[in-house]
């Protein structure tokens, strides 16, 4: 059989949704019920949204193999399914991590503006210094407005004391 | 007469100065919003949930129902000079109103949409003003049991109606409850899909997964497909005014849509794609220019907009009165009454009369003000569309990080927030609704309750469930709408098959 372009991680997708509903069911199967007497037990739910989640899945992993693939969001009926494009991806990705490591221990200021210098860089600008001018500012304009109007306090990292 | 003269005190409540200040800083951010592309309504309130610590409940809400209505407005803008919808209920518009555009036309196209969006949002709230709470009294006589079957019709309506397909709606919907059972359960203290990990105790936070979802997916999702696609404005001559003859052709599809716009937003069928395609067929059939159709009819842009934003004001009906939200922003919006510890629903009308009322009058003031930021001022929306994407989507990732992490000030909130991007991501590349996700998010820690409570009063006996007439009917509606979809499906197929054969 041969299968649509893109069905393949289309099928990697749709499986591990089926995983998803596993886990669920397998972490709602081994946990000890509390002993007070409730009518209706808390793992009921979890049991019918995870055996929900793994039939659908098989549904439609069956629909994909036949040839039901599914339209990204934003393309026409019939339109080519290009692929995406993995260093981008990554490179987006990579810029949301930063901010995760960076935030606490550089600071607010440093974090935002590595992220928005990244993000911008993934979109594909190439006019990296004035996009760092814009970042830093903006960092600093937020920084203070959330510190000083807001009431919201932000990590000052490697600033400390001197913001 | 008891509605007018709430209505009426709403009024007096709405217009003190720090309320209209709110409501002309929410009309301002939802146009914004809507005429940027890639960040819409629900992303908007969300982001701007932390400021409810420091705003009285009803500024608040007065902002974020003007930020809801004012994305519908800037949306059509963006839809009509760009092609590329700012949001979800202006993708039809985009059908005439950008060959409008491309005729020389952009003037007429955006007068005759934001004409129709405030003669359509005057109309709709006027009727949700009367009907909001007659539905309210009724439905404090419904019980959990009801809301469970309530609640299971609009999981099914929104999972069907929207996306390519069904069974995608329903296992997005899925997803959505999944992540809403993560968490320690509130009647036993059992915790539940937590692995181990304290910080997730207390459940996945609603307004990071949806900042994540649509901020965060989107970014990636553009990034990585359509980095290269720009966008290009067609220039605007002359100013947003229509001829005579335009207003002639656009009055009657105004009306039309509202109609259309308005009982669709009531029941749930999950926001504006709908009812904006449907006012859209609706005109071209009654045209008597059908041959303009495709090539720039006024028509084509009137109804749509008219009943997207009736539909806006219709969703804020199951909202108000039922405590149901219908779309993904209505969702947002019961986030940030629950802040407040408010929840709405039946009781709303009696427990916080002057809040609701205030609310309701805000939004004829918030629609006035949308008309006039609107038609004279729209060069400068345009002017915003000259902002680079590179900039643009940096600005709104690096708000959406700073949202997910200012909430409780916690590095396990981002990296649920990037994990929420990926989901996001995946299912914009296969074809996976949104919607229903966040709506089982919301909801479905709700239905679970409600089912609860509904056992515990009839001691585990599971008939109460369909006990009541109303259980019944909502149930056979329930059924229709799961296998609407099959049927019509089969039928097509036997209808294919016959031809072959013949």
């Amino acid at each position: 059989m041969t299968l649509k372009q893109g069905a393949k991680s289309e099928l990697t997708f749709v499986g591990s949704l089926f995983v998803l509903g596993l886990i669920v069911f397998w972490d709602t199967w081994r946990t000890e019920l509390p002993e007070i007497n409730l009518t209706i037990s808390p793992t009921l739910f979890p049991y019918i949204v995870s055996i929900l989640l793994m039939v659908l899945s098989t549904i439609l992993f069956i629909q994909v193999l036949r040839g039901d693939s599914a339209l990204p969001e934003g393309l026409e009926p019939g339109a080519k399914i290009e692929k995406s494009d993995l260093r981008t991806f990554c490179t987006v990705l990579a810029s949301l991590f930063a901010y995760l490591l960076l935030i606490e221990r550089a600071g607010f200021v440093i974090a935002n503006t590595v992220t928005f210098i990244g993000i911008s860089y993934s979109f594909g600008n190439k006019k990296m210094l004035k996009a760092a001018g814009i970042a830093v500012l903006l960092s600093t304009i937020v920084y203070f407005s959330f510190t000083k109007f807001l009431k919201v306090a932000l990590p000052s990292g490697i600033f400390k004391g001197l913001m | 007469m008891s509605s007018f003269n709430s209505l009426l005190e709403g009024f007096a409540g709405a217009l003190t100065l720090s309320n209209l200040m709110f409501g002309l800083l929410g009309t301002f951010l939802g146009t914004l919003v809507g005429v940027l592309p890639g960040i819409g309504p629900a992303l908007a309130i969300a982001l701007l949930l932390p400021i409810t610590y420091t705003v009285s409940p009803s500024s608040a809400l007065i902002m974020f129902a003007a930020i809801y209505y004012g994305a519908m407005y800037g949306g059509s803008t963006t839809s009509i000079l760009l092609n590329t919808p700012g949001e979800s209920g202006s993708v039809i518009t985009a059908l005439e109103g950008n060959k409008m555009a491309r005729n020389g036309r952009a003037g007429p196209a955006l007068a005759t949409a934001a004409i129709g969006s405030f003669v359509a949002g005057t109309i709709a709230t006027l009727i949700l003003a009367f009907t909001a709470p007659t539905i309210a009294d009724w439905a404090i006589q419904v019980g959990s049991a009801e809301y469970v079957a309530l609640m299971l019709v609009a999981f099914s309506t929104v999972s069907s109606l929207l996306g390519s397909s069904q069974i995608r709606g329903f296992i997005s919907l899925s997803v959505g409850l999944v992540l809403g059972l993560v968490g320690a359960d509130l009647q036993s203290g059992l915790s539940r899909l937590t692995f181990g990990n304290d910080a997730a105790l207390e459940g996945i936070e609603t307004v990071i997964v949806i900042v994540s979802i649509f901020a965060l997916g989107e970014a990636l999702y553009i990034a990585s497909r359509f980095r290269d696609t720009g966008w290009k404005i067609i220039p605007m001559k002359g100013r947003a005014l229509m001829s005579r003859s335009d207003l002639k052709r656009s009055w009657k599809p105004w009306l039309r849509g509202t109609a259309i716009g308005f009982p669709l937003g009531i029941i749930p069928a999950g926001g504006s794609e709908v009812p904006t395609f449907i006012s859209y067929s609706v005109e071209k059939s009654l045209s008597k220019n059908k041959d303009e159709f495709g090539h720039g009819a006024i028509e084509g842009v009137a109804g749509p907009e008219a009943a997207n934003n009736a539909n806006a004001a219709g969703a804020l009906v199951p909202l108000l009165a039922l405590g149901l939200p219908t779309s993904a922003t209505a969702a947002v919006i019961l986030v940030a009454f629950q802040t407040y510890q408010i929840q709405p629903g039946p009781l709303l009308f009696t427990t916080n009369p002057d809040l609701i009322w205030t609310l309701i009058a805000s939004l004829f003031i918030g629609n006035t003000l949308l008309l006039i930021l609107n038609l004279p001022l729209v060069r400068f929306w345009i002017q915003l569309l000259k902002i680079p994407r590179t900039y643009l989507f940096a600005g709104i990732v690096s708000f959406a990080m700073l949202g997910a992490y200012a909430l409780n000030t916690s590095t396990f909130d981002l990296t649920v927030a990037i994990a929420i991007g990926i989901v996001g991501f995946l299912f914009r590349r296969y074809g996976m609704p949104i919607t229903p996700l966040i709506l089982g998010l919301i909801l479905g820690p709700n239905l679970e309750l409600q089912f609860r409570r509904a056992l515990q009063i009839s001691a585990g006996d599971y008939g109460t469930l369909v006990a009541s007439p109303l259980s019944k009917i909502l149930y056979l509606v329930l059924f229709l709408v799961i296998i609407g979809p099959t049927v019509a499906r089969l039928r097509r197929k036997m209808k294919a098959k016959k031809a072959i054969i013949s």
